[in-house]
């Protein structure tokens, strides 16, 4: 079984932005990166069929040189190979222009299977995976929790609001984007590592892939970033006992949205 | 439990990617492509040097001020401006004597502190560039991994063992649990930065200082800012004495512009001082308050935080630099020149001298101690040994506070370092550490606004530190019940204070007794507490590879 997994790097969670001088993106100097939380959790995923199923880890990664990184984490783990898309037309991508470089390759590998993270840390636009599974021409399942595959059979759990879950069945080749939690990611080894080296990343460009400024132009943009306007506000609830308890439950539940 | 361990062998472990371990790996790539060059037949592959470094990324856990003193680099990497190195040319120079309200310009800097021709940096951003060109040269680093044991054999060191990864607070293996390997080596060289956790198993098991000083520290404290154009070149250089240390204590403050829009400020203080209550954090946050600093800051932003010890002892303090099967550079060893307040020079030649010695070693095939040796006959005879005897008494001298230091300062410059005696003794810091009952009354306690000054928490949370919550503390404590009576009795707990990362909390339980909770987590990984608990009972160790601080900019 060959399998795909779109990996994306991010910076650190709790990472100290600072916003660059256009204010609609973040100064990337000093910023250290990460791999995105669900993707590790996919590529865990990934590697975890693979020794089940047998077949072929295939990590796919846009950005800058610095994804390297990532891309060396994700061989170091286990992964067979990877693909390097590297181009200064790449960067700053929406979640549509992303999908549509990721898909020119993707249409030519064929996987069986490609797991994408439920969203990135850094834009949380959640659209990637599934504008990919459109373009490939895949069935598609977002927010997976477990993967069952017997056979060209595939039957998945999603996570839905408030603690239910759903299992979805479909056929193969079939793209996911998977959860955080789905499983416990593993540590790069330092074997790993040592065999990471000699494992093939190819390098694509938009060029290569046919694709020009108009194929690329985003549908989406940043207008503008900022540090959320701290406000703090007090309300006083008001009424017995009985009613101020129902309020609140009320508040907590609609409101802040933690029930 | 028993654990299965891989073993893998390499032919050099480097402990620590700072500038020694660094710097050590990429002259020993050097070397080797060059004997290759040559023709010779059994060279030494720069795949198999590893370097181990228990930061998530290299630089990561490099803090320092900094000003470069660029003479190893240039020896290291010639055309090391051209290269990209990350460097700004120092500009300007003062030295400012502080009172609590006012401040007095140094008419003449004092020649050591003259900084013309060297560079501001950021350790963190000149040692991200070292990684990568060691790393394109061809060496093995591995970033996220700690050496948390010396493997000795028959009175050698044999290699390391790499830190545990998976396991819970309880010490259980997580389901991905991953056990370290055993990694031998023909020889291990320490480049842990001061206070090295595996130094300090050296020390012990090989029985290392006797008859030297024993090492002394101070700790120092800065934060990255960004601040309005105009109001410091970029380059320019400020050191400071005097307030808010006490006139009994070690050490003083920084301000180097790293841009016109960028300031690396910092206070170092001795860890030697008396005061138990004494908080380099919040001493710092007072040094923000003089006029001459406010007025630099104001309407800026802090941007980063970040702590980290400095081995103050000097030349009577080193380490025996070479035991079998493993050689100590850089600060671990205590190559530091305390009255420049430079290190990084240091740690880069070391690495330097000690490649050179391990190349030949190689070549040789031969790896016994006398061979070894070689790197404490190389750095005697180079540059390294005359710069630090000429000011070999110089911490000491300072013992007796800042006044005293400058007489004795004053008269061993013109005495070719000697001053009143051959060798200032010198004790470890932590015993000159007073009772509570003999303390002075305490300064009122400085209120944070916010703004210019900053509580703990918020100073951490700006070090971008995080660590794997669930795993077994790094801190280990030797006897809680020192902590929760004895120490409480006679030092009200310095651990509170001396710490700038607020990982030692003392916490009220309901019945009323205070009892010792530590906030691992938070670390900062500085060592303070290693050095400076008047019980020594904390105990210092790596916690799980990739956590820690992110010093970006320090
Ligand atoms: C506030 C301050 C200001 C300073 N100012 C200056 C200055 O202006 N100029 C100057 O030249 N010097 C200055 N110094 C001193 C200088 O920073 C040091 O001398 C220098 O960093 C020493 O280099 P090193 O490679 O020996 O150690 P470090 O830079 O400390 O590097 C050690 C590395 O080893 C890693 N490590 C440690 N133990 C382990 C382990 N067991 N396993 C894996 N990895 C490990 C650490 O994470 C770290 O990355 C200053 C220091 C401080 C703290």
């Amino acid at each position: 079984m060959k399998i795909a997994v779109a990996l994306k790097q991010v910076p650190t969670r709790d990472a100290l932005l600072r916003l660059s001088e256009s204010k609609s993106w973040i100064e990337e100097r000093d910023v250290s990166f990460e791999v995105n939380e669900p993707d590790a959790y996919a590529l865990e995923e990934a590697l975890q069929l693979k020794e089940k199923h047998g077949g072929e880890v295939v990590v796919c990664s846009l950005g800058p040189p610095r994804v390297q990184q990532a891309i060396k984490e994700a061989l170091a783990k286990g992964a067979d190979r990877a693909i390097h898309f590297e181009d200064t037309q790449f960067t700053q991508l929406d979640a549509n222009g992303t999908a549509t470089v990721l898909s020119k390759v993707l249409e030519s590998e064929r996987p069986d299977l490609v797991l994408t993270g439920l969203q990135s840390d850094d834009l949380g636009y959640a659209q990637t995976g599934v504008i990919l599974a459109e373009r490939l021409g895949y069935p598609h399942a977002t927010i997976v929790m477990e993967i069952q595959i017997d056979g060209e059979k595939l039957r998945v759990k999603r996570e839905l609001e408030a603690g239910w879950f759903q299992w979805v069945s479909m056929p193969l080749p079939a793209l996911l984007t998977i959860q955080s939690g789905i499983n416990k990611p593993r540590y790069a080894s330092l074997r790993g590592i040592m065999q990471a080296k000699s494992k093939p990343i190819s390098k694509v460009t938009a060029g290569e892939l046919g694709l020009g400024s108009e194929d690329l132009s985003p549908k989406q943009n940043i207008v503008r970033l900022y540090v959320p306007e701290r406000k703090s506000n007090t309300e006083f609830l008001q009424g017995s006992a009985q009613q101020m308890a129902a309020q609140l439950v009320d508040k907590l539940r609609n409101e802040a949205r933690v029930l | 439990m028993t654990i299965s361990r891989e073993t893998l062998e390499a032919d050099v472990v480097i402990v620590g990617a700072g500038p020694a371990g660094l710097a050590c790996a990429l002259r020993l790539a050097q070397l080797g492509a060059d004997s290759k060059g040559r023709g010779a037949a059994s060279s030494l592959d720069p795949e198999n040097v590893y370097v181990l470094e228990k930061a998530a990324e290299i630089g990561a856990h490099c803090l320092s001020g900094a000003v470069l003193d660029p003479r190893s680099l240039a020896e290291l990497i010639p055309d090391f401006l051209k290269a990209g190195a990350p460097l700004t040319p120092v500009s300007k120079d003062s030295v400012h004597y502080f009172t609590r309200h006012r401040s007095f310009r140094l008419p003449l800097t004092p020649p050591f502190l003259r900084n013309h021709g060297n560079y501001v940096v950021s350790l963190n951003r000149l040692a991200k560039w070292l990684g990568q060109k060691t790393e394109q040269a061809g060496v093995s680093l591995f970033a996220g991994f700690a050496a948390t044991e010396l493997l000795v054999e028959d009175g050698r060191v044999v290699g390391v063992r790499t830190d545990d990864k998976g396991i819970d607070r309880k010490g259980k293996p997580k389901s991905n649990y991953q056990p370290g390997y055993d990694l031998r080596a023909k020889v291990v060289v320490l480049a842990e930065g001061v206070r090295g956790s595996l130094t300090k198993q050296l020390i012990k098991q090989f029985g290392l200082e006797a008859g030297n000083n024993p090492q002394t520290y101070a700790v120092g404290v800065k934060e990255l800012w960004e601040i309005p154009q105009g109001r410091l070149r970029a380059g320019e250089v400020i050191h400071t004495a005097g307030w808010p240390l006490a006139s009994r204590q070690f050490g003083g403050g920084f301000l180097y512009g790293l841009s016109e829009k960028e300031v690396s400020l910092g206070l170092v203080a001795g860890l030697d001082y008396e005061d138990p209550r004494f908080d380099s954090q919040e001493a710092f946050q007072r040094f923000k308050t003089h006029p001459f600093v406010r007025k630099l800051l104001e309407g800026g932003q802090m941007i980063r935080y970040g702590a980290k010890a400095i081995p103050e002892g000097g030349y009577f303090s080193l380490l025996p630099t070479a035991v079998e099967g493993a050689l100590t550079i850089g600060d671990t060893a205590g190559f530091l020149n305390s009255q420049r307040l430079k290190g990084i020079h240091l740690a880069i030649k070391t690495g330097m001298l000690a490649a050179e010695t391990i190349f030949e070693a190689h070549s040789a095939d031969d790896f016994s101690l006398a061979r070894l040796s070689q790197f404490e006959k190389r750095w005697r005879e180079s540059w390294v040994h005359q710069e630090l005897w000429k000011v070999r008494n110089y911490h000491q001298g300072f013992e007796g506070g800042f006044w005293q230091g400058i007489l004795h300062t004053a008269l061993q410059m013109v005495t070719g370092g000697r001053g009143l005696r051959a060798r200032y003794p010198s004790e470890p810091g932590h015993l000159r550490l007073k009772k509570l009952s003999e303390a002075l009354p305490r300064n009122p306690e400085l209120k944070a606004d916010g703004k210019l000054t900053f509580d703990k928490l918020h100073d951490i949370y700006h070090s971008g530190t995080a660590h794997e919550e669930d795993q077994p503390p790094h801190l280990r404590i030797g006897d809680f019940d020192i902590c929760n009576d004895r120490c409480t009795r006679e030092y009200g707990n310095p651990c509170q204070h001396f710490c700038p990362a607020s990982v030692y909390e003392m916490e009220t339980s309901p019945d009323g007794s205070r009892r010792l909770k530590l906030n691992p987590s938070n670390c900062v990984h500085c060592k303070t507490c290693d050095i400076m608990d008047p019980y020594q009972i904390i105990d210092w160790v790596c916690p799980e590879g990739g956590g820690g601080p992110r010093f970006e900019g320090l």
